[in-house]
């Protein structure tokens, strides 16, 4: 037989219900003492929880993964499509960026040089199975473009427009072991032929071994007739050495082109020479070397220690 | 001598309040979760007298109510926690063919659970708090009670003991 409880326990019931009734009219009216209770709960389990929390987060991401398998599993595939996405697009734009800078950097310099041209990008780059050195342009006749044309960078002479056709042109480099162009040295006016190597370095003959030539001097070209093949005024490169060697005819110098062929992107080729030769206007500056600061450390005596002394 | 035993039950309960507010909470369960304290407040309450399943349910609702992520009115959870530890108890208590079996307490706690929550939401309703939907209640009343079943069968030989060393062997399932 079930146990009722005696008139004592129901007379406890009925307290205990009055008493959380009373608790609950205390609440509703807004008591303060109750906010206060609960606010002191809070404060004491805070570091519990804290503790809770840390004892138990491995288990938590532990059964989160779990339950939530399949979803994970379609978020990690949608983020790996949009990093991909996301990828292309700073690949793209890093492409644009340094496609821009290449072509402000070479108006800049057809801008100085007061030389008329069409910019193109570089579509391809020439086998090097013929030992030849050629790029491919996106633009050709249609553009006003022909052959023996001055083909330029921001950074000096690239080579020369070998073929042209009606939308695209074949571009010999300056690097190009056939390559050739009359070049005179800045300030001095010597002239010379420059001819390619096949790589980034190429070889000046001057014509007069009479005037010393140093490490450092720019080489421009010195420009043909009608400006063509080659437009007057052209940073070429830097000279890197000179061979000095007695009983020599003519000096020699290995000469820097300042165009790096590995990188072209943008170029320009120059339809429209200058009215005036721009002579040694076009000469990159020389990079100015940043300071280093160094620290000097006096001793200074003090004179506590010297009174004691 | 009910008000020694009381005292005694505590710590026990303050310890399981502090596991529930501090660690089942962060387990984060899916449908609505285990409430530790519904779960060991009902399976002591079967093993006590209805006024010793009063008084826990008391005690075990006040500090129910002290927790701040409690929507209700202070004395709300108290409230309900009073009346279904008394059933519970009432039920259970002096029946042999109840306590003979452990499965019928497994039962007795989540009909408990299930009880609790659906006053405290009728309650809720009169007090006039936003609950959701109907469905929503439902199944976390679901939820809470599947926890409840895989958790009762292995706390019940805990608190069987810790009932047994407070109120004496003879309660002891």
């Amino acid at each position: 037989m079930r146990y009722g409880g005696d008139n004592r326990g129901r007379l406890l019931l009925i307290a205990l219900i009055v008493t959380s009734l009373f608790l609950i009219t205390l609440d509703l009216r807004g008591v303060q003492v109750i906010d206060g209770i609960r606010t002191a709960t809070q404060t004491a389990l805070t570091p519990v929880q804290k503790a809770g929390s840390w004892v138990v987060s491995p288990f938590r991401n532990f059964l989160s993964d779990i339950t939530h398998l399949g979803r994970t599993r379609n978020q990690i595939e949608k983020l790996k499509a949009d990093n991909d996405v996301l990828r292309q697009k700073l690949l793209s734009r890093k492409v644009a960026d340094a496609e821009l800078k290449q072509l402000k950097s070479v108006l800049n310099l057809a801008g100085n040089g007061g030389f008329k041209i069409v910019s193109a990008k570089v579509i391809s780059q020439g086998s090097s199975t013929s030992f030849a050195q050629t790029i491919t342009i996106d633009a050709g006749t249609s553009s006003g473009i022909r052959s023996n044309m001055t083909v330029i960078s921001g950074f000096g002479l690239v080579g020369v427009v070998k073929v042209s056709y009606a939308n695209s042109a074949v571009v010999q480099l300056a690097s190009d072991p056939s390559f050739r162009v009359g070049a005179r040295i800045a300030g001095s006016q010597q002239i010379g032929i420059l001819s390619g190597q096949g790589t980034r370095k190429a070889v000046l003959q001057l014509l007069d071994n009479t005037q010393d030539i140093k490490v450092g001097d720019a080489i421009l070209a010195r420009g043909s007739n009608n400006g063509r093949p080659f437009v007057p005024g052209v940073p070429i490169g830097e000279v890197t050495a000179v061979d000095n060697s007695a009983g020599a005819i003519t000096q020699t110098a290995d000469v820097k082109f300042y165009s790096n062929f590995a990188t072209l992107g943008v170029v320009s080729v120059v339809v429209g020479a200058p009215a005036t030769d721009p002579r040694d206007a076009l000469v990159p500056a020389k990079p100015v070397p940043t300071p280093i600061p160094t620290v000097t450390v006096t001793a200074t005596p003090s004179p506590t220690a010297s009174s004691q002394g | 001598m009910i008000s020694r035993r009381f005292l005694l039950s505590f710590p026990i309960f303050l310890t399981v309040y502090l596991l529930q507010e501090g660690f089942v909470t962060q387990l984060r369960l899916p449908a609505g979760g285990l409430s530790l304290m519904l779960v060991f407040t009902f399976a002591w309450a079967s093993m006590s007298t209805p006024e010793i399943g009063a008084l826990t349910g008391f005690g075990a609702g006040l500090m129910m109510d002290l927790s701040p992520t409690t929507p209700g009115p202070l004395g709300q959870w108290t409230l309900v926690m009073i009346l279904v530890s008394f059933v519970i108890s009432f039920l259970s208590y002096g029946d042999d063919h109840v306590r003979a079996n452990p499965l019928n307490i497994v039962f007795l706690v989540i009909g408990g659970v299930v009880g609790a929550q659906i006053s405290f939401a009728i309650f809720g309703l009169l007090l006039g708090q936003q609950l959701g939907s109907a469905l929503q209640v439902l199944f976390i009343c679901a939820g809470t009670a599947f926890w409840s079943g895989v958790v009762t069968p292995l706390l019940l030989p805990i608190i069987s003991r810790l009932h047994a060393a407070v109120f004496g062997t003879v309660s002891r399932i």
